[in-house]
């Protein structure tokens, strides 16, 4: 194929996808609409990632820096797609500036959108200023400046996590398990005690979901080696008695409810479709699935195809995914635009 | 308000005033009852960390609540309220109020082992079952148990002689124990000791008991065991934070 592919987003997926179609001599062209790339782990600042344990601004660094200034790729930062017309094997994409892009196919490798906790006001997030999410904490850690209390700086004694926050939730139309969030949750606890061994960390659990080898390295490992607390129960409301945070709900074990105070209480934020994606869905041309995410057209026979000919998708912008599973899924589309013949389709028909 | 079903409330969450007035209206006796709330309202994050310092109380903190130490247990197939995996989710929290209402079964694990066996995070519930007796009564909770008396005693002699003499131990055991020395049992074990054995050897027997001979050269070891013992005891005691002993 000579024309270049277009890729959108710069987030794992979408450079695992550039690195790889720039490798076997393909031309990209990487559309991102921040000004930098990198996706989630880099723009919110994560810190140290699962399963590796290394930093993100090092692991996913690296992934930029293969890709950024590489010959063969073209990346066009603060941009967004306008319009996406024409046939698969040769589509226009004009940007927000005007700019037109020629292309033979392309890969949505959008992401998705961290849950907003203010939809969630039962939980306090935006109410009182101890109440945090996974990302502000994994900012406070990346950033060196430790684990403290937002309103007066102390080093908190006792700190909640709240699973499944904007997950697994049909008050709120979400049906969904955000799959990273356990797995997510019992490393930051496990970060928090390290950094400080005085505070006590308890996670608040409907299951614990976190999947294949993270048992054993992060449920266990969080237990075993660092004396996290789990307490089955789904969380009623975050209120305040004037010092500190009260956790209320029922302990499911003892059938009691319970009313405990907190210094910290952080939300595990579940992955939301990108907010994007209805324009996104409109301006390609490609389907939604049920829960908002890029659809995709089968399960096994072609893995990154979307209902258009010629348009791929990969990674979390199909639903939930690790950043792993999302290079992989990078690759695979990499792989199908490499494939992709336009005739193809018409001997298929 | 009269409370119907008064059976289904625990006695000590149920509060009545003999006599009360309020806003000139006279709520005095049932009209006053109001039940207390039952909501738990703080952990105690110590109480874990004291039991896990106690010898077999070390994996506590592995637990994940799947109740398989419950389902294999011998006691508890006797006596449901006999619930290890429960216990440990309290001392897990620190609720020691809940714990002391089952201080008087907990020292009743008769150590099979079973829950051990079926544990898939390696706990040792059956450890955790003998660390928890031992708490209580270093935290003064409950008497000594039988088996504490028992090893006590037999321990007792051997520290201070060298050797053990059966009789006296199980006439001792039974005094600390406060239990009658004619024990049905031991009558017909005695019985038949006379009527089968060598009349040498109950003749040998019956001098021990008199005499009381002790290992040669014991009193070395005596002070090396008696310093190991105070140290381990000492050791226990912080565990918990008591103070003095026993
Ligand atoms: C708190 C938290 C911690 C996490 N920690 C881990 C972890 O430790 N390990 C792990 O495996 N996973 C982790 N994850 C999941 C991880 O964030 C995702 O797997 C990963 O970011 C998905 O990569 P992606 O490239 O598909 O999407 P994203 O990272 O979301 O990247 C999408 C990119 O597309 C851009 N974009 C979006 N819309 C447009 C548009 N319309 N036009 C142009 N560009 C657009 C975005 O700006 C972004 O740069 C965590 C998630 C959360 C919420
Ligand atoms: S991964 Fe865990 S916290 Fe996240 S939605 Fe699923 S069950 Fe809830
Ligand atoms: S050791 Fe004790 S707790 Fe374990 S199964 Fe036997 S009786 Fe039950
Ligand atoms: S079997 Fe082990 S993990 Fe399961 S409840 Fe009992 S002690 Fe806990």
């Amino acid at each position: 194929m000579t024309k270049p592919v277009l890729i959108v987003g710069g987030g794992p997926a979408g450079l695992s996808a550039a690195h790889a179609l720039a490798s076997a001599g393909q031309k990209v062209v990487l559309v991102e609409k921040e000004d930098r790339l990198g996706g989630a782990p880099i723009l919110d600042g994560y810190a140290k990632l699962v399963p590796s344990h290394e930093w993100a601004k090092d692991a996913i660094g690296a992934m930029v820096d293969r890709v950024q200034g590489r010959e063969g790729v073209d990346v066009r930062l603060n941009a967004q797609v306008q319009s996406f017309e024409g046939e698969p094997g040769a589509f226009t994409a004009t940007l927000k500036d005007g700019t037109k892009i020629e292309a033979g196919s392309t890969i949505l490798t959008t992401g998705f959108t961290h849950f907003d906790s203010v939809n969630k006001p039962e939980w306090g997030f935006g109410t009182f200023p101890d109440v945090v999410t996974t990302v502000q904490v994994e900012q406070m850690i990346s950033s060196g400046k430790g684990i403290r209390c937002p309103s007066d700086g102390r080093v908190p004694d006792r700190v909640a996590i709240l699973l499944c926050v904007g997950s697994r939730d049909r008050q709120i139309g979400r049906e969904w398990c955000s799959k990273i969030c356990c797995t997510v949750s019992a490393n930051i606890a496990m970060e928090i005690r390290e950094l400080s061994p005085k505070t006590n960390v308890y996670i608040y659990y409907m299951d614990i979901r976190t999947f294949g080898l993270y048992e054993g390295d992060y449920y266990w490992a969080s237990q075993e080696e660092h004396k996290v607390k789990y307490i089955k129960a789904r969380i009623a409301e975050v209120t305040s008695d004037g010092k500190r945070l009260l956790v209320k709900g029922e302990d499911t074990l003892i059938k009691r409810p319970v009313s405990i105070p907190f210094d910290m209480v952080v939300h595990a934020i579940g992955m939301d479709p990108n907010v994007d994606n209805m324009t996104i869905s409109s301006v390609f041309g490609v389907d939604l699935n049920k829960y908002g995410y890029i659809a995709k057209q089968s399960t096994y026979a072609h893995l990154a195809e979307t209902n258009r000919p010629g348009v791929f998708v990969a990674g979390a912008a199909t639903g939930p995914e690790t950043i792993d599973d999302s290079i992989a899924q990078g690759q695979a589309a990499a792989m199908a635009a490499l494939n992709f013949k336009p005739a193809g389709k018409v001997a298929a028909e | 308000m009269p409370i119907h079903e008064k059976s289904l409330i625990r006695k000590e969450n149920l509060v009545e005033n003999e006599s009360l007035v309020i806003d000139g209206v006279d709520v005095s006796g049932h009209w006053s009852t109001f039940i207390t709330g039952r909501s738990l309202t703080d952990y105690n994050d110590d109480m874990q960390d004291e039991i896990a310092a106690l010898p077999g109380g070390e994996n506590i903190h592995r637990c994940w609540q799947c109740g398989s130490c419950t389902n294999a247990c011998t006691v508890n197939a006797v006596n449901p309220e006999f619930n290890p995996r429960y216990w440990i989710y309290l001392i897990r929290l620190g609720m020691e109020e809940e714990l002391l209402r089952d201080k008087d079964i907990i020292w009743q694990c008769v150590s099979c082992n079973k829950c051990t066996y079926a544990c898939p995070r390696d706990v040792v519930p059956e450890g955790v079952m003998k660390a928890t007796a031992h708490w209580l009564e270093l935290k003064g909770h409950t008497p000594k148990s039988p088996s504490t008396e028992f090893d006590e005693e037999f321990s007792g002699q051997v520290i201070k002689t060298g050797k053990i003499e059966e009789s006296r131990v199980i006439m001792n055991f039974f005094r600390r124990t406060e239990q009658p020395l004619a024990q049905p049992w031991l009558v017909a074990l005695i019985k038949g000791l006379a009527f089968r054995f060598p009349v040498f050897y109950l003749m040998r027997m019956g001098m021990a008991v008199v005499r009381r001979p002790r290992t040669r050269n014991w009193a070395k070891s005596r002070r090396a065991i008696n310093e190991y013992v105070q140290e381990v005891e000492a050791a226990n005691r912080a565990a918990v934070g008591a103070k003095g002993g026993h």
